[in-house]
């Protein structure tokens, strides 16, 4: 078995470095298709974990005109609080608007604001997050109500860009995983006609189909797994140097398992083409 | 050590290569397998090496029906059968001694038996000065040698040699054919495929002689024949 290993082990490096230009054009691929892949899954885990946060919280606000009757206002109150939408709400007077907008607008904006301009406001709670779209259109055209708003819309935006962006890596990921699957391939069946002499002489001498397998196997196997080692790199320094904020930041097992699914890829798809290879070239 | 039972070949294009064949070679015999190109010597010894399955009858070496062999047995069947070719078949970029070496390597010998069995076997086919030398360095005849040595490092039971003189000259083929005896005298069943009509002549060991596929003749100290390939 010793000898074995140091059979395979020696063959694989020198058919890799027989072939330096084609594994390197390999490898550089599966990087590049990986690191897609691996930001493709960056990108929706903190999507998916942004909109969560903004759902917990979310809340429909359904500003009245600052010049709104108390009528108008006691109409819009009773039906908020008779919708079976709406779980709970509560009133801000134009004092507690006022207040809450000085502590989130800078000084310059705020210092032109009295407390007679502001709107009075319901902070409503929808009983299920994503019916706040539904409330906030029964609510906008009531007399007195000046807009309503709803972060659902915004979430829903965000997530639509989202997805299209996951898609595109996505997609460009899988043709770019293909082509480095048909490089590797190549590589190896390159390497079996390089060894046609070596391959013909060991079946003759009755070397084992797996003896003889085995390195070229290998050697699929290195190139996906460098090219997954690149592209764990290259996720993790944008993990590292350009982090996401506030909800969409993520923490470091969200890292290390978006690397294992990376590196795991890389060695399927450098088992995968030189399993083609070896069936299809390296008749035995 | 070896037995054809009935055994027919046929190629999918159509043509019959062997027809019926029935012989038994002993352990330990001599065998020149004679005939003209596209007799079906080729084709013969290819079923020895269960390089194909035969269409009909069966094959037995020492004893066991080949073709009942499975698959993965087959490189194992291979370890006990050498072979020689008229090409010889060196790796090119590989020295005297790491050609027979890697005969030895690749099913997996530990290294101090490929220590002590190469130089040994280079010892006995005279090439013992030469073992750093590239193939392409080498005359044609002590190319075969290294050939033969590489058949015959692993100590199989059989050599098969598919017209080792081919590319020879005289003197050369002589020295190969020594070299072959010498191998048949420690026990090994010998079965060469010639052309060589002298060489046959001279050494006076059993002649099967193939045509179309067919046995038409089997002497125990035979000679090459008149014609008799070309003839019918």
């Amino acid at each position: 078995m010793r000898v074995y290993f140091r059979y395979a082990f020696r063959e694989t490096i020198s058919n890799l470095w027989r072939n330096r230009m084609m594994t390197l054009a390999a490898i550089l691929t599966v990087a590049v298709s990986l690191s897609l892949v691996g930001s493709a899954l960056l990108l929706k885990q903190s999507a998916a974990q942004a909109s969560v946060a903004w759902q917990t919280g979310t809340r429909v606000t359904v500003w009245m005109n600052a010049a709104a009757s108390q009528g108008e206002l006691d109409a819009v109150r009773t039906q908020l609080a008779d919708s079976p939408l709406v779980h709970k709400c509560v009133f801000f007077d134009q004092a507690r608007d006022y207040k809450e907008f000085l502590a989130s607008l800078p000084p310059s904006e705020t210092n032109v604001l009295t407390v007679a301009d502001m709107p009075t406001s319901f902070r409503c709670e929808p009983t299920i997050p994503a019916d706040a779209f539904v409330v906030e259109s029964t609510f906008k055209n009531q007399p007195g109500v000046y807009a309503v708003t709803a972060p659902e819309q915004q979430i829903r935006q965000m997530n639509h860009a989202i997805r299209i962006l996951q898609v595109v890596f996505l997609a460009l990921a899988g043709v770019l995983l293909l082509s480095a699957t048909v490089l590797i391939l190549n590589t190896i069946r390159m390497a079996i006609f390089a060894r046609r002499r070596e391959v013909s002489v060991m079946k003759l001498v009755g070397a084992t189909n797996w003896f003889i397998r085995i390195p070229f196997i290998t050697e699929g196997f290195i190139q996906g797994l460098l090219g997954s080692f690149v592209a764990a790199g290259v996720v993790t320094a944008l993990h590292t140097w350009y982090p996401l904020h506030n909800e969409f930041a993520l923490n470091n097992v969200a890292l290390l398992g978006t690397n294992a699914v990376v590196i795991g890829v890389g060695v399927l798809i450098g088992s995968v083409g030189s399993a083609i290879a070896i069936r299809r070239f390296l008749d035995v | 050590m070896i037995r054809f039972e009935n055994v027919g070949k046929t190629y999918p294009n159509g043509t019959p290569a062997l027809k019926d064949i029935n012989l038994d070679i002993k352990k330990g015999e001599f065998v020149f397998l004679v005939g003209a190109s596209g007799s079906g010597k080729t084709t013969f010894l290819r079923l020895l090496l269960r390089e194909e399955l035969p269409d009909s009858g069966r094959i037995l070496e020492a004893g066991r029906d080949i073709g009942e062999l499975p698959k993965w047995r087959v490189p194992y069947l291979r370890r006990n059968i050498g072979c020689v070719f008229q090409d010889f078949r060196l790796l090119p970029n590989k020295s005297v001694y790491e050609n027979v070496a890697f005969a030895l390597e690749v099913i997996g010998r530990p290294r101090s038996t490929v220590e002590s069995q190469v130089p040994q076997i280079l010892e006995l086919v005279g090439l013992s000065d030469k073992s750093k030398n590239l193939p392409s360095e080498l005359s044609g005849g002590e190319q075969q040698r290294v050939a033969v040595a590489r058949a015959f490092v692993n100590r199989p039971l059989i050599l098969l040699a598919d017209e080792p003189t081919g590319n020879l000259d005289p003197a050369n083929s002589e020295s190969i054919m020594a070299l072959l005896e010498r191998i048949n005298r420690t026990g090994t069943t010998v079965v060469m495929a010639t052309h060589d009509k002298a060489l046959v002549d001279r050494m006076r060991r059993r002649v099967v002689v193939l045509d179309k596929g067919e046995i038409i003749r089997d002497q125990v100290r035979g000679v090459y024949g008149v014609n008799e390939g070309a003839a019918r």
